[in-house]
């Protein structure tokens, strides 16, 4: 009997302490006055992406000083570590007051989830979709209500190589596969202890990243967002095998241990002379000028590949509005501060990206490279094209297509025909057509 | 020496709990079992806040945990809000469809085997070497720095080791490039056919230093030492004394080594975490390493939580027979 009662009360005590903590959530979710606290999750914790995100804080704090930040910075870059904690605070019901999420497919999974408010007044407030280009505008809308403030955009096909090398060799940068083959065996033949293109393939993504750039030349951007959302047969097309041979081809020339490296390392094998070019986003522009390399004399940069049309592939970083989020009034003030230039400026100069709004100045920025984009982007907005890095194609695809790519790459012989097998089934069973449906190019 | 196990109910567990089943070990690791008469126990409330309710909360949540893992593999819980629909098998079926999945399994096989069995002998070797050898003095330095490993974290040591595995800029190949023996210089990680023998060669030399210790704790009996000097004075060689009696005399030391090896391999997934995130490609990939990204990267967490369910079951097929016959075998 005796038992019977106390295990009765510490049950009660217990059911009561759950309950309490519900109610609490609930109750300063709906307090009349708001403390101002803004609960942050991001992933920039690298070097250059720390001090990027110092510069939301500050442009934060510029405007509205009482603002008492709280900071859960999770390392990885949208991958998986990021989302372990992301994911159990947001199916316990307890969402931070906002995070960062890549527009497209990541940011779809949470507003399948039903975990997002829209920000349609925001943005009208802000005339927001009239100041950002369409393409980038479109990868934050769905079911006709936008979800997010992108702060800025990272083009994925860019071809960064050493400045010096190639001018003490005589080369030219390559526009083109056929190019990119010449060049790089034109440099093994002078430099046979460098290896021509750096990758690193630890976390995965890195591989995919060349790859497009050899599908978007192959098929064009076209192809690339059919690919992409599933509608094209990989096991019988014959562009997708072409991509894959050539990619086959430019390992002969690609660092060969590139599973022990992640992608800012992969940087620094330029960086240390140890390779000549590398494949990388945007933010790559960050790695190098912290390794003390100025833009346009240490190294330079193009959009790879480009022939007459030029195509940039690009994904963006946003912050959004989570319902129940403990303090929604303080969030809106972030999310005003973030589609600010006062936001995006100092940030994305320092990170490495594009800025998101086309009203500002390209000048903006220190080096040719990215004033030249940014004013590019400016006047042909819808050469934009949405990249599958998390963005096209579900994330229960990419990751899996990741690992294939990267396999392929690690494989003594790639067998062309058993990784296309491989990638036909990625498509069907993860249902690619499906869920990628949403996205409109351009 | 007979073993019989005895399940108890309600006195030490609570009624509605795991039966637990009751061991004593004595020093010279032989195992008396103890039927417990049934007595009425009489706890007071703050006896039972004291003794029974953690004991209750924990097994409470470890229990619960596993129930609502198998519970989660049957539903159809994909995306990032959770789905609570029946599924059925549907995960397992689409589990056993996945390259990786039979990539993990054997990966996880190697482990199994080439994880526990040379750091087990390994082990036996340089405990016998340290109780008996001949540097006796030597002894407790040596001891000292084959505990090292034990006292660091994998991340440090799985840091530490990717270092000098790099095939590029490594210790190993730049020593080997020094002495002009290129031909030697290895892939390591890079490669993917052997690179996860080279991460159990890490988890060897991690937990060699404790599985030392664990035996040498079971060496050190006053009768398995008057057995060993009795056994030296009349001539057995020091290999025959290994044999025929120290294994025989540690049976328990070697017991509780091997599960926790085996357990310890089972679930592994920081050294792999830290030195190839898997790669390259799904190479070196395990089921906790897929568990985790299969539920949080994927979103796939109906996946994810079936994953788990195979490691488990893996787990009780493995070490729960595995105990059974070691007890039959040596304690009959």
């Amino acid at each position: 009997m005796r038992k019977i009662v106390s295990v009765l009360i510490v049950l009660i005590v217990f059911t009561a302490v759950v309950f309490a903590g519900g109610k609490r959530g609930e109750a300063t979710g709906m307090a009349a006055a708001e403390e101002r606290k803004l609960e942050i999750f991001h992933w920039w914790v690298g070097p250059g992406e720390r001090e990027a995100a110092d510069e939301w804080f500050k442009a934060l704090h510029a405007k509205y000083p009482e603002v008492e930040v709280i900071e859960n910075p999770v390392a990885g870059g949208g991958g998986v570590s990021h989302r372990v904690v992301l994911q159990s605070r947001l199916s316990a019901g307890l969402p931070p007051d906002t995070f960062q999420a890549l527009g497209g497919a990541e940011l779809k999974a949470y507003v399948d989830g039903n975990y997002l408010l829209p920000l349609d007044d925001l943005w009208t407030e802000l005339n927001y979709r009239k100041v950002i280009p369409g393409p980038l505008a479109n990868t934050f809308i769905f079911n006709g209500h936008p979800y997010g403030i992108p702060l800025n955009m990272h083009i994925q096909n860019i071809m960064y190589y050493n400045k010096n090398l190639f001018d003490e060799l005589g080369l030219t940068e390559p526009k083109n596969f056929d190019e990119l083959i010449t060049v790089a065996a034109a440099i093994k033949k002078a430099k046979p202890d460098m290896y021509p293109l750096g990758l690193g393939t630890k976390e995965k993504w890195e591989a995919a990243f060349v790859l497009d750039a050899i599908i978007l030349g192959e098929g064009g951007p076209e192809y690339y967002v059919k690919l992409f959302k599933g509608e094209i047969d990989v096991t019988k097309d014959k562009i997708f095998r072409t991509a894959l041979e050539k990619l086959a081809k430019l390992k002969a020339y690609t660092y060969p241990y590139h599973a022990n490296l992640t992608w800012d390392q992969s940087v620094s094998l330029v960086v240390a002379g140890d390779a000549a070019m590398v494949t990388m986003g945007t933010w790559a522009i960050g790695a190098f000028l912290n390794n003390k390399w100025t833009p346009g004399e240490d190294f330079g940069a193009l959009t790879f590949p480009q022939g007459k049309e030029r195509y940039l592939l690009f994904h963006a970083d946003s912050f959004i509005l989570p319902k129940n989020a403990p303090h929604p009034g303080t969030t809106m003030d972030f999310l005003r501060v973030t589609a600010s230039p006062e936001l995006q400026i100092p940030c994305d100069v320092v990170q490495g990206g594009l800025v998101a709004r086309i009203d500002i100045d390209p000048k903006v920025f220190p080096d040719p490279i990215r004033q030249e984009m940014q004013a590019y982007i400016r006047d042909n907005p819808t050469k934009l094209i949405l990249d599958q890095h998390g963005s096209i194609a579900p994330a229960s695809f990419s990751s899996e297509y990741w690992a294939a790519i990267a396999g392929f790459m690690g494989e003594d012989r790639p067998d062309i025909d058993k990784t296309l097998a491989q990638i036909g089934t990625l498509f069907t069973t993860y249902e690619v057509k499906k869920d990628a449906a949403w996205y409109v190019w351009p | 020496m007979r073993l019989s196990l005895i399940l108890t109910d309600s006195q030490e567990c609570f009624t509605f709990l795991w039966p637990c089943v009751k061991m004593h070990y004595t020093q010279n690791g032989i195992v008396v079992v103890r039927r417990k008469k049934t007595v009425r126990s009489k706890y007071t409330f703050i006896e039972f806040l004291i003794f029974k309710f953690p004991l209750m909360f924990f097994v409470g949540l470890l229990y619960g945990m596993l129930g609502w893992t198998i519970v989660v593999s049957f539903t159809n819980w994909h995306g990032t809000a959770p789905n609570y629909d029946f599924a059925g098998f549907k995960w397992y079926r689409l589990m056993i469809t996945l390259d990786r999945f039979h990539v993990d399994v054997a990966n996880n096989l190697k482990w199994l085997s080439l994880g526990v069995i040379p750091t087990v002998i390994l082990a036996l070797f340089i405990a016998y070497l340290l109780e008996l050898g001949s540097f006796r003095r030597l002894e407790s330095y040596i001891r000292t720095l084959i505990l090292y490993p034990v006292a660091m974290s994998f991340i440090v040591t799985g840091t530490i080791w990717s270092w000098m595995l790099d095939p590029d800029k490594g210790v190993f190949n730049t020593i080997l490039r020094g002495v002009g023996l290129d031909f030697l210089q290895g892939r390591f990680t890079t490669n993917p056919s052997t690179a996860t023998y080279w991460l159990i060669l890490i988890f060897v030399w991690q937990y060699l230093g404790f599985s030392v210790i664990i035996l040498q704790s079971s060496l050190r009996t006053a009768e398995l030492r008057e057995m060993t000097e009795s056994a030296l004075i009349d001539g057995a060689s020091r290999l025959r004394i290994l044999l025929q009696i120290i294994i025989p005399n540690i049976r328990s030391g070697l017991l509780i080594l091997i599960s926790l090896l085996l357990i310890s391999t089972l679930k592994v997934f920081d050294i792999v975490y830290i030195v190839t995130f898997g790669g390259p490609g799904t190479a070196t990939d395990v089921l906790a390493f897929y568990m985790l990204l299969a539920t949080f990267q994927q979103h796939l967490v109906s996946l994810g939580a079936g994953i788990g369910v195979v490691i488990f079951l893996l787990a009780a097929s493995i070490v729960i027979p595995y105990t059974i016959y070691a007890f039959k075998k040596w304690f009959d």
